[in-house]
């Protein structure tokens, strides 16, 4: 059986911040592997360190101590301009507040990222059509997001998300604007993007989210305290079965 | 990243009214005032400019023709016998009295120039014949300065006095003003000689056209034999004189300052706008740097709103600016729209909105990505 090929692989990862002369320390000695083909779940209470843990394995935000290999780059050691290089070649990210320009169509959201990163823009408009097609926006394409749904609003960011064909797609609370039946909808909809070449890690506070999932990734106080595969997850206590 | 920043703008109808108006205000005041300043300057030297000549003799120590003073045939017989020189043209120039049919009293420049067939002068003849003005006290006067001079429209045959004399309207010129707000009363040499009392081997000026345009420092050099009268080119002498009037005045000093002034308010205006719609994008902004956008990139979203405020800017101002010279013209301001005060205008707007933009870029450019995450 040939093993899936590591996406991000932390070690020791420790993050601490200085507020005025107090020292917190977000992330204490995490270290995790996710692999392609795996949608796996962050879950933890607010303020345990799931955001900066993202933005740390995302090259964003760079380790007090500690390393991470994003898709066989040690991002950081890299520069701010060669760490967004590595994201722009292998990254993806859906945020719960979508983050989608106002005055562009649904497709030239899509596009104009794709225009971004290098395409040529006829090129980039197909694709980001396929996209979008893809999602179940193919109907929408020329709607400006004030003229969409939540759920099609965050649609539209997962088209933008996969578009450009990441190699990790990162989300930050897809799920938390959105109301129960649309939020799964979101989620399922991720767990069809996700490959033998993909992979896909969401920060999440909803429980339900695991049926979804492969793996869920449990932090709390800056340390990972479970991490295990999701069927073996409760989702109505919210803890592994021992 | 242009057609984002495009169309952000133009998303935002009431943040984009709002720059535009700003920065067509600052533009148009830019291309007004410099236009203003450069009439003003032209007006100053307009008799210097279309008499032409090589170079222009004159009683040492002046600083403007406006500030003439007689020269006796000496200096000219002289500069005759050089070499150098081609043909020299004596030139009347002086403030005359200005009798009004209202009892009141002026000054007016009463202005003559040997006649050569290609310095034609006046210039500008709208009604009448320049031609006319050999006969015996006839005169050229401008359109703008007929309310000053107590005179109809229709002004040809019209007399009022100068100097106790007579004279008659026989030809009106366009646009042609002092910068002294005397009226120019335009004559031939004889009705000059007549109206400024100056004899026949007299003159203000001598203009020199030179044989050979490199002598002109030869010729220089040789009438230091006559250290009463100075030798300037033509160019020098121009600007000399508008230096005198537009700078000693203040009145370059005080359109400069409305200009500035329009350029600093238009900045503020363009520069909220630009600062509030960078902010207003800032988490999209994040959301690309996130994505992998480089730094510079993102500042093309605040560079293409610039260019795209200072384009329209600059229509608008340039549009507003030719409509106002019409409106300036009938109150006597000649605003000039010549390739050099447009360019100046243009690179004035251009220069606003790139402060403009300073605080804007400086926030694009130090947007972290990790932003999109908190």
């Amino acid at each position: 059986m040939i093993e899936p090929h590591i996406l991000v692989k932390a070690s020791g990862l420790t993050k601490t911040y200085w507020m005025g002369h107090v020292q917190t320390t977000v992330l204490r000695d995490v270290s995790l592997e996710l692999r392609a083909g795996e949608l796996a779940l962050l879950m933890g209470p607010s303020g345990s360190g799931k955001t900066t843990l993202l933005c740390v394995l995302s090259g964003m935000l760079r380790p007090s101590a500690g390393d991470v290999e994003l898709c066989g780059v040690p991002i950081t050691r890299l520069a701010e301009k060669h760490a967004a290089e590595v994201r722009r070649e292998n990254l993806g990210f859906i945020f719960q507040t979508y983050n989608l320009f106002p005055a562009l169509t649904a497709l030239d959201n899509v596009a104009e990222v794709l225009a971004l990163k290098g395409m040529p823009l006829q090129a980039a408009q197909q694709r980001a059509t396929e996209a979008l097609t893809g999602v179940g926006m193919g109907d929408r394409l020329n709607h400006r997001p004030g003229e969409l749904s939540g759920g099609e609003r965050q649609r539209v960011a997962i088209a933008r998300a996969m578009a450009g064909n990441p190699a990790l797609v990162l989300g930050d609370e897809p799920t938390a604007a959105l109301d129960r039946k649309t939020g799964l909808d979101v989620v399922r909809l991720l767990r069809d993007q996700v490959n033998e070449r993909r992979g896909v890690l969401l920060v999440t506070h909803d429980i339900r989210l695991a049926q979804f999932a492969d793996r869920v990734i449990e932090i709390d106080d800056g340390q990972i305290v479970a991490d295990g595969a999701a069927h073996a997850f409760s989702s109505h206590d919210g803890s592994f079965a021992t | 990243m242009r057609r984002i920043a495009i169309r952000s703008l133009l998303f935002d109808r009431g943040k984009l009214i709002a720059s535009l108006l700003g920065v067509a205000l600052a533009s148009t005041l830019g291309f007004v005032q410099v236009g203003l300043y450069r009439g003003f300057e032209r007006s100053s030297s307009a008799v210097i400019d279309h008499v032409g000549g090589d170079l222009w003799a004159m009683p040492t120590g002046l600083e403007v023709i406006d500030y003439a003073q007689i020269v006796s045939v000496g200096p000219r017989n002289l500069l005759l016998s050089h070499p150098c020189v081609a043909d020299v043209r004596a030139v009347l120039y002086g403030f005359a009295l200005l009798q009004l049919a209202s009892g009141q009293r002026s000054t007016a420049l009463v202005v003559a120039v040997e006649p050569r067939a290609q310095w034609q002068i006046p210039w500008d003849v709208v009604v009448g014949d320049a031609a006319d003005l050999d006969q015996p006290l006839r005169v050229s006067v401008d359109r703008t300065d007929l309310k000053k001079l107590e005179l109809p429209q229709s002004a040809i045959g019209k007399n009022f006095e100068i100097n106790s004399r007579q004279v008659t309207v026989a030809a009106m010129t366009e646009g042609i003003r002092s910068f002294t707000l005397s009226p120019y009363v335009f004559t031939s040499m004889t009705n000059a000689r007549r109206l400024l009392g100056v004899g026949e081997n007299e003159a203000m000026y001598y203009v020199i056209d030179l044989a050979d345009k490199h002598c002109g420092p030869q010729l220089a050099a040789w009438m230091k034999r006559q250290p009463d009268i100075q030798l300037l080119e033509s160019g020098v002498w121009s600007r000399k004189t508008e230096d005198y009037w537009v700078g000693g005045s203040g009145a370059g000093a005080a359109l400069l300052f409305t200009a500035i002034l329009g350029l600093f308010v238009g900045g503020v205006i363009v520069g909220q706008t630009l600062y509030s719609m960078t902010k207003e994008h800032l988490l999209e902004l994040a959301t690309l740097k996130a994505l992998g956008a480089r730094p510079w990139e993102l500042a093309r979203f605040v560079l293409w709103l610039v260019a795209f405020l200072a384009a329209a800017g600059v229509i608008s101002g340039f549009s507003a600016a030719l409509a106002l010279k019409q409106v300036l013209l009938s109150a006597g301001l000649t605003v000039v729209v010549s390739p050099g005060t447009v360019g100046l205008s243009v690179l004035g707007t251009l220069l606003m909105c790139l402060m403009a933009s300073i605080t804007s870029l400086m926030t694009v450019y130090k947007v972290e990505a990790a932003t999109v995450l908190r």
